[in-house]
């Protein structure tokens, strides 16, 4: 152990003081046994993802041009002549995608199971938060692609930040870099997407996990006594398994639906059938059956509605103790957001 | 160092309140002078308004009922001749950025984006456009079709 003492000479921790806080906080970690059903591991999927979409993100970074003159040849010359470009930006992308689907699944988890319930509130909405800022970063993603749909996309996006009352034209003229989606919004979306809302992801998911170590994991409600197993081995593989798996999934998906570049941004034409993403169908819809500012504010509203829902549930769990209000909200909220989506995909 | 001044009375409470509040205040003001700045540097401001007159058509070349699509500094805008005269339409939808098209079998401006629909005088029919869509002042003169557009800074029209 030559070299250990040699480099705790130099670097002089307390190395044994270390080993006993990561056995105690993660090796040892006691973790109840119904996190042995796959369902209740949704939650490090998400990690797993963000660290993939950080790799394949600095890759992309190689080849990527931010200009509006450049942009779009750069993404069409990673995904057509460099070697694995097209699977590198398959997997940030459909990693993207996979991300979002694993932080609903994540949230219907907690959701379902109250593990939001005191004093875990403020993890819910640090949770939330998290939500939000994977969708800015998927948003300003596919805005770096500048096609017809990341220019009209974006586009629609400001436009529609605009419509906040008081702050909403700064915040177009801040987020645009001027009154038109131009250059300027292009160099801001990539500084968003590559230097601010990554660090301030991590931050909050060391954040998260912290809070989440500080209380231990969320026991079910009614089996608090069922007895726990140990973070290693068992939980520790099924982690690596989960990663092996998903790298598998995004793979596959690159191989047998590869990411297409669309049609170059042309701002004199809108196409004529022009959709967001997927995750975004839900503010989509809103904004085409509703008045903007009604629209705006029941969207605001329902965010509100989320990031209090713990202390709304614990209201009414002590007014009305024999009913399982969130077995209802939750089970329209799911509907709701599964019609309206598949409905989208499908019309 | 002299004895003397190590013996010095403190200030008073007066003198060491108003200075505390002196330095706290300076920073915070610094603070805020450059949170405010530092705004202003990201926000671009500044506005002056002109106007420009813009020939976009000769008074035969549309026929009543039809509309013809032009770029204007890189904006669509339409003109369309309905019985009355000539109108002139800003083609960017009222409702959120997106550009409209022109239907003519159902004289009607088309917004894909959200589904808004325009009539040909410009009121909305459907969907969730708030206004509207913006016109722009004719004037006909020589057989010649112009129309008064703001200039915005950088040269954009609105």
């Amino acid at each position: 152990m030559k070299i250990k003492d040699w480099i705790l000479e130099r670097f002089p921790i307390d190395y044994n003081r270390i080993v006993e806080v990561t056995e105690k906080a993660f090796i040892k970690e006691p973790i109840p046994l119904h996190y042995k059903k796959w369902f209740f591991a949704t939650g490090g999927a998400p990690l797993i993802l963000i660290m993939f979409q950080i790799i394949t993100g600095i890759f992309l970074m190689f080849y990527y041009v931010p200009s509006t003159e450049m942009a779009y040849e750069s993404v069409r010359h990673i995904t057509e002549e460099v070697r694995f470009g097209f699977w590198i930006r398959g997997i940030h992308k459909w990693g993207s995608n996979l991300l979002v689907i694993s932080l609903l699944l994540h949230m219907t988890r907690v959701f379902f199971t109250r593990a939001y319930r005191r004093p875990r509130e403020l993890n819910w909405i640090i949770g939330l938060m998290l939500l939000g800022l994977s969708l800015g970063l998927s948003l300003t993603g596919y805005s770096l692609i500048q096609n017809q749909v990341s220019y009209w996309a974006t586009t629609i996006g400001t436009n529609s930040m605009g419509a906040i009352p008081l702050i909403g034209d700064s915040l177009l003229t801040f987020l645009r870099g001027g009154e038109e989606v131009t250059g300027n919004t292009l160099t801001r979306f990539f500084t968003f997407h590559v230097t601010l809302l990554p660090p301030l992801l991590i931050l909050l998911i060391v954040v998260h996990i912290f809070i989440l170590r500080l209380h231990g994991m969320a026991e079910l409600e009614g089996r608090e006594s069922e007895g726990t197993y140990a973070f290693y081995p068992e939980h520790f593989f099924k982690v690596v398994i989960m990663t092996f798996f998903i790298l598998a999934v995004l793979s596959t998906l690159s191989v047998i639906l590869p990411p297409g570049i669309g049609e170059p941004a042309d701002p004199s034409v809108t196409p004529s059938i022009i959709k967001p993403e997927w995750y975004f169908f839900l503010v989509y819809i809103a904004l085409k059956i509703m008045p903007m500012n009604i629209g705006m504010s029941v969207l605001m509203m329902l965010g509100v509605v989320m990031v209090f829902w713990p202390f709304i549930d614990e209201f009414f769990v002590k007014k009305m103790p024999k009913v399982r209000l969130h077995y209802f909200v939750g089970t329209i909220a799911i509907l709701t957001f599964l019609v309206i989506t598949l409905w989208e995909i499908l019309v | 160092m002299t004895k003397t001044e190590d013996k010095k009375s403190p200030p008073s409470r007066r003198k060491f309140i108003m200075s505390s509040i002196a330095a706290v205040g300076g920073v915070a003001l610094g603070g805020l002078l450059f949170l405010r700045d530092s705004l202003l540097f990201l926000i671009p401001g500044g506005k002056q308004q002109e106007f420009t007159k813009y020939l976009v058509a000769k008074v035969d070349e549309i026929p009543i009922g039809k509309a013809k699509e032009i770029t204007i500094a890189n904006k669509p805008v339409f003109i369309i001749r309905l019985p009355e005269g000539y109108k002139v339409y800003s083609g960017i939808c009222t409702h959120l950025g997106c550009i409209v098209k022109w239907k003519e079998k159902e004289k009607k401006f088309y917004c894909p984006c959200h589904k808004g629909y325009f009539g040909q005088d410009g009121k909305v029919l459907a969907g969730p456009p708030p206004r509207p869509l913006d016109e722009f002042k004719v004037e006909v003169e020589n057989s010649l079709v112009f129309i008064w557009i703001k200039k915005r800074r950088g040269g954009q029209l609105s």
